[in-house]
């Protein structure tokens, strides 16, 4: 068996109740008829034994009349005694005071049996000897009175037999019942393991079914056995799942559809921009030389059109996260020199207060670095107020970059969406700062770094002194098969 | 817990049954079972009437030659007392030693020759004695009368239950029928 079957086997499941049930079932009703039986046949066989006897005893005697003298003497007596002794058993006569007995065996007459014949009537009874049963039959031999009635005679004549062979046919019937109890006990057991397999088959199935349902295979279905209830629970199961795969399956349609439809806008709208970029190149120069008005709306769509620009290019990321086709470009980067150099380039090393030590070579993506800090660093420009201070802590299998500013911090709503594409803080914000994209971009980067047991993450938080705190924390050796995980 | 109640019960149950199963295997010894009157039959020989530890009780003397007695013979054996044997064996007898049966007047009709002691018909017979009857004991007198209505029911001259009278030397006692029930 192995360890499943074993587990299932647990204390009161439903194979234990099943075995319970049958076996009592089993064991009830045998020992009610097999008890029943034995019982009947025993009273049968010892009430036949009994009045064979009895009239055995009675035959014989009649014999013995007419008697002739009374009291008869002791040799009478025992000549008497040895006449009614057999090998069945011997005999017991008394008469008055005087006994003759056709055996040397000790005297079994209860006073009770004594008592009743005295009365005038044959009787009986079974005593035990040494643990052999033993059958007394007693009679007074009495004298036919010339009314009809009977003169008690005083001479009473004992007749004592052995049961041996009715206890070992009983005996016989015993054994036949313990085991007819045995089979049937064997039977029930038998019989409750094939109903329970066949109960719980159905049901571990069932189980096994909903457990990989669970885990996401939605094209898991039962094979449906018979017409009864288990089978209408496997048909449901089967429908609930097609239709969950049905609608999921239409879910992720719609949702595939949808980015592709944005990814296609981007690209279509990639060459025109950089159309439009040449021309307010252009614009920009002559925008000086331009009066009044025109100057601005020269500089206003120069300005758009840059936004524009960014937002297309962050779009475009955005795609590749969502198609899974973003892919990490590892190299062994210095991390302080690589900070250094996205702080230089965007002119930003003089209002940022640095905490880098030096040395820390981690195996990463350097432009998706650049691209989360820069974003960091600039969100917290935007919307926290200065100084803004970045720092790094290396672990021997982490490296965490903490950029942190001055500001009032981020409100719980604000903390729960801060990674929300187009995500707003602030609704009355100016729609020029930033694409809305920026901290999600960053925030698929970092969960871009992956390695066995390992995967990048950016969290937002507030600092004790009330400044908003992003966190990012890459593995220090990221996989090179890491994009290929999404 | 729940699990041991559900488990105990049955448990219980099985043990009980299973002891009463064992408990009432093989051959019981039995009270005493009565069956029908005790085996009865007929006599050969003369019976007389003694007294065994104070009850009457019926004896049966051997006869040589006559099967049928008359209730004269029974009577002249009664009063002749038990036997030697019979003494030995605890039977004795209340009737005096010296009683004797006595002819008496034959009623009209009857032949006349050795005169019975004992006479009557089926509504009543009538013993005679010598000497005193009325001193007799209940005992003595059942005897008499029963060994005398037994041998005259024997003999179909009257029913064993017929009263018997008995007269001595101081007059009749009461006609009484045999006690024994």
């Amino acid at each position: 068996m192995t360890p499943r079957r074993w587990a299932d086997a647990r204390a009161f499941g439903l194979r234990v109740r099943l075995l319970l049930a049958f076996v009592l079932l089993g064991v009830t009703t045998t020992a009610v008829v097999a008890s029943g039986s034995y019982f009947q046949a025993r009273t049968v066989i010892l009430q036949q034994a009994q009045d064979a006897a009895v009239m055995s005893l009675t035959d014989q005697l009649a014999q013995l009349y007419p008697l002739r003298q009374l009291p008869p003497t002791q040799e009478d007596l025992d000549t008497l005694a040895q006449r009614l002794s057999d090998r069945e058993g011997y005999a017991v006569v008394v008469c008055r005071d005087m006994r003759a007995q056709g055996s040397e065996a000790p005297d079994l007459l209860t006073p009770q049996l004594r008592q009743a014949v005295r009365d005038g009537v044959v009787a009986w009874q079974r005593v035990s000897v040494d643990g052999e049963p033993v059958l007394l039959i007693g009679t007074q031999l009495e004298l036919d009175r010339p009314d009809g009635a009977s003169l008690p005679s005083g001479l009473e004549v004992y007749s004592v037999r052995s049961l041996a062979p009715e206890q070992q046919s009983i005996d016989r019937l015993a054994t036949l019942a313990w085991l007819t109890g045995g089979l049937s006990l064997v039977l029930a057991v038998l019989l409750a393991l094939l109903a329970a397999q066949g109960v719980l088959r159905p049901v571990r199935e069932l189980g096994r079914a909903a457990r990989s349902l669970g885990e996401g295979r939605l094209t898991t279905r039962l094979s449906v056995r018979g017409a009864d209830e288990l089978a209408d629970v496997a048909r449901t199961f089967n429908n609930t799942a097609a239709t969950l795969e049905r609608q999921v399956g239409e879910l992720r349609r719609m949702e595939a559809d949808a980015r592709r439809f944005v990814a296609d806008v981007s690209h279509e709208l990639r060459t025109p921009l950089a159309a439009m970029t040449a021309v307010t190149d252009v614009l920009d120069e002559e925008a000086d030389r331009l009066p009044g008005d025109a100057g601005r709306a020269a500089r206003l769509v120069s300005q758009e059109t840059q936004s524009l620009t960014q937002l297309v290019n962050d779009l475009i990321e955005v795609s590749r996260f969502d198609s899974g086709t973003a892919r990490l470009a590892l190299d062994d980067v210095d991390v302080a020199a690589a900070v250094t150099a996205t702080l230089r380039l965007r002119g930003w090393t003089d209002r940022v207060r640095v905490d880098l030590p030096p040395g820390v070579v981690a195996r990463l993506d350097p432009r998706r670095l650049d691209v989360i800090v820069a974003n960091l660093v600039g969100n917290a420009f935007r919307h926290g107020a200065e100084p803004v201070s970045l720092r790094l802590r290396v672990e021997p299998d982490w490296l965490t970059i903490e950029v942190a500013d001055e500001g009032p911090g981020l409100r719980p709503e604000v903390l729960a969406h801060v990674f929300d594409r187009f995500y707003k803080a602030d609704t009355a914000r100016t729609r020029s700062e930033g694409s809305g994209l920026g901290l999600a971009i960053a925030w698929e980067n970092a969960r871009l770094h992956r390695a066995p047991g390992q995967q990048g993450s950016l969290t937002a938080g507030n600092a004790p002194n009330g400044g908003a705190v992003f966190t990012l924390r890459l593995p220090r050796v990221a996989a090179d098969d890491a994009g290929q995980a999404r | 817990m729940s699990v041991r109640r559900v488990l105990v019960r049955p448990l219980l149950t099985g043990g009980l049954l299973l002891t009463l199963l064992v408990a009432g295997c093989g051959v019981r010894p039995s009270e005493v079972i009565t069956g029908r009157p005790a085996q009865s039959g007929a006599s050969q020989g003369i019976r007389l009437y003694l007294l065994w530890r104070g009850q009457v009780a019926v004896v049966v003397r051997p006869t040589k030659v006559n099967p049928s007695p008359s209730p004269e013979a029974s009577l002249a054996l009664l009063l002749a007392g038990p036997e030697e044997y019979e003494r030995r064996q605890g039977f004795t007898s209340e009737v005096p030693a010296g009683l004797r049966a006595v002819p008496s007047v034959p009623p009209a009709g009857t032949a006349p020759g050795s005169p019975p002691a004992v006479s009557g018909g089926a509504g009543g017979l009538t013993v005679t004695v010598t000497g005193p009857v009325r001193p007799l004991s209940t005992d003595a007198a059942d005897q008499i009368i029963c060994t005398v209505a037994d041998a005259a029911a024997q003999a179909g001259q009257a029913e064993y239950f017929v009263p018997v009278t008995i007269v001595g030397s101081d007059g009749a006692r009461p006609a009484l029928p045999c006690s024994i029930r």
